[in-house]
């Protein structure tokens, strides 16, 4: 985390190296991230690359009382969110995602639950995963990604978003049954 | 206990539950088959959904970003200079080239041209030749020309306008001067 702010500071500085390693450290998780957001390898690349660069332009405005990846990635989810906006994506209704929210009751497991999971091998359990992923809502396949490709937890992810940790983990069980229940219809 | 919410099993497999809860989810786990196959249903998801394939970036990737975000910040007063340093470099080979050779600059390009002139004269049967073999050639040719472009696009956006004048003019300075000396050797060879 220091050795971030170390970096973000000797760029600032004029040592273009350093924010090369920034980029090297980085530029993985951002791809995983984008890529799985918009689908297409090199629409990713490049808004990677877009990223990188809005980063680099915006890094006077870096507090470093914040965690400098939490705060990568928020750019990162701004510029996807600009994205959809343009591209008029219906499928982010923020609106519509708030309502879902509020109104999620504790869900109980019922009592003749099919095995939608365990009927699959691995890899064949992978190939349905990425497909389904398209398939929900791109609020909830973010917070998927966050947690479970880029392996970030729930706080860390509630303030990339800048919403409560409880509203994160609701999101991302809904994301997780939603995929679970479209297993079985993707191909 | 009563069986377990959703909520509960992800929270529970994702180790987020205070201990004593845990326990208590774990006792029950032990008693009831329905909620013992909904949490490996789920922890098995999890697992295939954690080691999913990663998208790796491409070689130079790194670069390429470097490149995009160093050269946007070119001043248009460092193309200035880039002008400058470039006719400094070419006097400077020619007075280097007028010393060293004894030659005039302008008499070693018009002899440079006139050899081609008649290597390409001498060459014209092995030509015809390989304009038979043009369509194949130019296909090859091509893809080698795209990879050179490309190689060429990033060396040249990590290398500052400056330094690729200079290097331009010291490969044009070497090329002459190859050619010269192979002028020469032939025409000593002619009057011996």
């Amino acid at each position: 985390m220091n050795e971030d702010k170390n970096l973000v500071e000797k760029t600032l500085q004029g040592e273009q190296k350093a924010f090369e390693m920034i980029i090297q450290k980085y530029q993985q998780p951002l791809l995983n991230y984008i890529g799985r957001m918009v689908g297409e390898r090199e629409l990713a690349l490049d808004f990677t690359q877009e990223v990188f660069i809005r980063t680099y332009s915006s890094l006077r405005s870096y507090k470093p009382q914040f965690k400098f990846s939490t705060w990568l990635y928020r750019i990162a989810s701004n510029f996807i969110i600009d994205y959809w906006r343009k591209k008029k994506i219906d499928t982010f209704s923020l609106d519509h995602q708030k309502k879902m929210d509020r109104d999620l009751p504790p869900i109980q497991v019922p009592a003749d639950e099919e095995s939608l999971v365990t009927k699959f091998e691995t890899s064949q359990l992978r190939g349905r995963i990425e497909r389904a992923l398209d398939r929900i809502p791109s609020s909830l396949r973010e917070v998927f990604v966050w947690r479970h490709i880029n392996e970030l937890s729930y706080e860390e992810i509630a303030e990339i978003k800048g919403l409560p940790t409880g509203t994160i983990k609701n999101r991302v069980f809904q994301a997780k049954e939603l995929i679970r229940n479209l297993l079985e219809e993707t191909p | 206990m009563t069986c377990l919410s959703i909520e509960q099993i992800y929270l529970y497999i994702e180790k987020e539950l205070p201990s004593a809860k845990n326990r208590e989810i774990q006792k029950h786990l032990a008693d009831c088959p329905k909620c013992q196959k909904a949490v490996e249903e789920r922890k098995l998801l999890i697992e295939a959904a954690e080691s999913l394939p990663a998208w790796e970036t491409p070689l130079g990737f790194t670069q390429q970003v470097m490149a995009r975000i160093f050269q946007a910040r070119v001043s248009p007063l460092s193309w200035l200079g880039a002008v400058v340093s470039g006719f400094a470099s070419m006097i400077l080979a020619v007075v280097l080239f007028a010393l060293v050779t004894g030659q005039n600059f302008s008499d070693l390009l018009r002899g440079s041209y006139y050899t081609l002139l008649n290597a390409i004269k001498n060459l014209s049967p092995l030509l015809a030749k390989i304009l038979k073999l043009a369509p194949l050639l130019l296909k090859i040719l091509q893809q080698f020309g795209e990879f050179l472009v490309k190689g060429m696009t990033l060396l040249i956006s990590l290398i500052s306008p400056q330094v690729q004048i200079i290097i331009i003019t010291v490969v044009i300075v070497i090329i002459a001067s190859s050619i010269y000396g192979f002028r020469r050797k032939l025409f000593i060879g002619e009057k011996a």
